[in-house]
């Protein structure tokens, strides 16, 4: 689905990302671990193109991203980020944000995301983390990407919350969807992820199956 | 008009606030003597420099002199929005736009003369409240590229093209460079009488002649408030984002 060819990022003298090559497989939730500084979030702001390499390319079903129309990747990579951002006043204007979503599109997006039920006149500004966390998710899908870009979603969240963000993740994962998530949680890593990639000042350290990751099983 | 006599009667009230300076012990005389030499000695050069202006500079003059009106703003609302990109050119073209569109139409539409006395005082005022415009609108727009980068990042990654992730924010700092000229518009005479105004009315204009002009100026600032700002924020905005449409990473201020 996504592939990294030899990505490094340089800013001014610090190497962010070093000559980095990883396939991300489709269907699958790979997540990127590694510790702080590692150069996580920056690999996943790659993939949507909020950042460009210094080096190296980036594809996408094996076109290169930079061939591609940056508006049109963003729809078919979808973005949650690592704090709820709501850009609605109303569930249903901020499940409109990327795309016209009709109240029976919205009800579905919604039970997908976890959150059946919810009033879609209700004003974003009470909604609790967990529940605006959702929301992102469910705007997030309402554009029907290809590929679902989680950053740390659930730090910013209790534990009763991420669990249900994780519940949700894994049953999109289960319907097809890929997913790739950065967190620095390992047991979040180990509970989600069919595979992981193990990033350490910038480079690549290990790639593969959850279940037999050594970085996973240390810790 | 006050004879020279009258003007050197009104140091009296400098010496009325130096008094208070000293008495409450403010700290401040040194400022007050040198606010009031150097207030002195600006307004006299500036005035002998408007009498060689108007005698002999004529209509190409004027406009050389509102063209160094509108670098010296552009220098000053770029160097106010330090840490965006291109900040001095774009301050340089927003007011310049701003300044030519208002001013021009007044001009073509003959509603003013082109003649040196009339062209230099409306030309500073149009030049200031452009470079007002200006400078709230560049200042605004760098805080919301940094405190809304999460919102604008999400709109981005929805598909959102540069402009349409970044229109809130813009429209935000529009409306906060406008709302203040919208205030005085809708506020004037019933607060205070405005300069133009009280100026024409202390040379003996009738009022509603003064109120003529003063129409006018109000009107004219507005569009010159309108026009630049939103150039500024247009320009701006483009200098935001890359070519690759990401949200640039502004340096520290």
């Amino acid at each position: 689905m996504l592939a990294l060819e030899a990505v490094s990022v340089v800013r001014g003298e610090a190497v962010l990302l070093d000559a980095v090559t990883a396939q991300l497989t489709a269907g699958r939730c790979t997540a990127v671990v590694g510790p702080s500084g590692a150069g996580k979030s920056t690999l996943l702001r790659l993939l949507d193109r909020l950042e460009e390499p210094t080096s190296g390319t980036v594809l996408l079903r094996g076109r290169p991203l930079r061939e591609l129309d940056v508006h049109d990747v963003r729809r078919r990579v979808g973005l949650v980020q690592q704090a709820p951002v709501l850009l609605g006043a109303t569930v249903l204007e901020d499940l409109s944000t990327g795309t016209a979503v009709d109240a029976h599109e919205a009800a579905s997006l919604l039970e997908r995301a976890g959150l059946p039920g919810m009033a879609l006149d209700r004003t974003t500004t009470g909604l609790s983390g967990g529940e605006a966390q959702r929301l992102c998710l469910a705007r997030a899908l309402a554009v029907r990407p290809e590929v679902l870009l989680l950053d740390e979603p659930t730090s910013a969240l209790d534990a009763v919350a991420t669990a249900d963000v994780e519940r949700v993740v894994a049953a999109l994962v289960a319907d097809g969807l890929t997913a790739v998530l950065v967190t620095h949680d390992l047991a979040q890593a180990a509970r989600l992820a069919d595979d992981v990639l193990v990033l350490e000042r910038g480079r690549l350290v290990e790639a593969g199956p959850a279940a037999r990751s050594g970085y996973l099983a240390r810790a | 008009m006050p004879s020279w006599l009258g003007v050197g009667t009104s140091v009296l009230l400098v010496g009325l606030c130096l008094a208070v300076v000293v008495r409450e012990q403010l700290g401040l005389a040194r400022d007050v003597v040198v606010a009031a030499v150097r207030a002195a000695v600006q307004l006299v050069a500036v005035g002998a420099v408007l009498g060689v202006l108007f005698a002999r500079a004529g209509a190409p003059g004027s406009v050389l002199w509102v063209g160094g009106m509108v670098l010296v703003a552009g220098r000053v609302a770029g160097g106010r929005a330090a840490g965006l990109p291109h900040a001095q050119r774009t301050a340089t073209v927003a007011v310049a736009v701003g300044v030519v569109v208002t001013l021009g139409l007044l001009v073509v539409a003959r509603v003013v003369d082109v003649e040196p006395r009339v062209v230099v005082p409306i030309g500073g005022m149009v030049v200031s409240a452009a470079l007002r415009g200006t400078t709230v609108v560049l200042r605004r727009l760098r805080e919301e590229a940094v405190s809304a980068r999460p919102q604008v990042e999400a709109r981005l990654a929805l598909g959102l093209t540069a402009s349409e992730a970044f229109a809130p924010h813009r429209r935000l700092a529009l409306r906060t460079a406008l709302v203040t000229d919208i205030d005085a518009v809708r506020t004037v005479g019933l607060i205070s009488l405005p300069g133009a105004m009280t100026g024409l009315l202390l040379a003996g204009v009738p009022p509603l002649t003064a109120i003529r002009f003063q129409v006018v100026v109000m009107f004219m600032l507005l569009g010159a408030v309108s026009v630049a700002a939103v150039v500024a924020a247009r320009l701006a905005e483009a200098d935001l984002f890359d070519e690759h449409a990401a949200l640039r990473r502004l340096e520290p201020v």
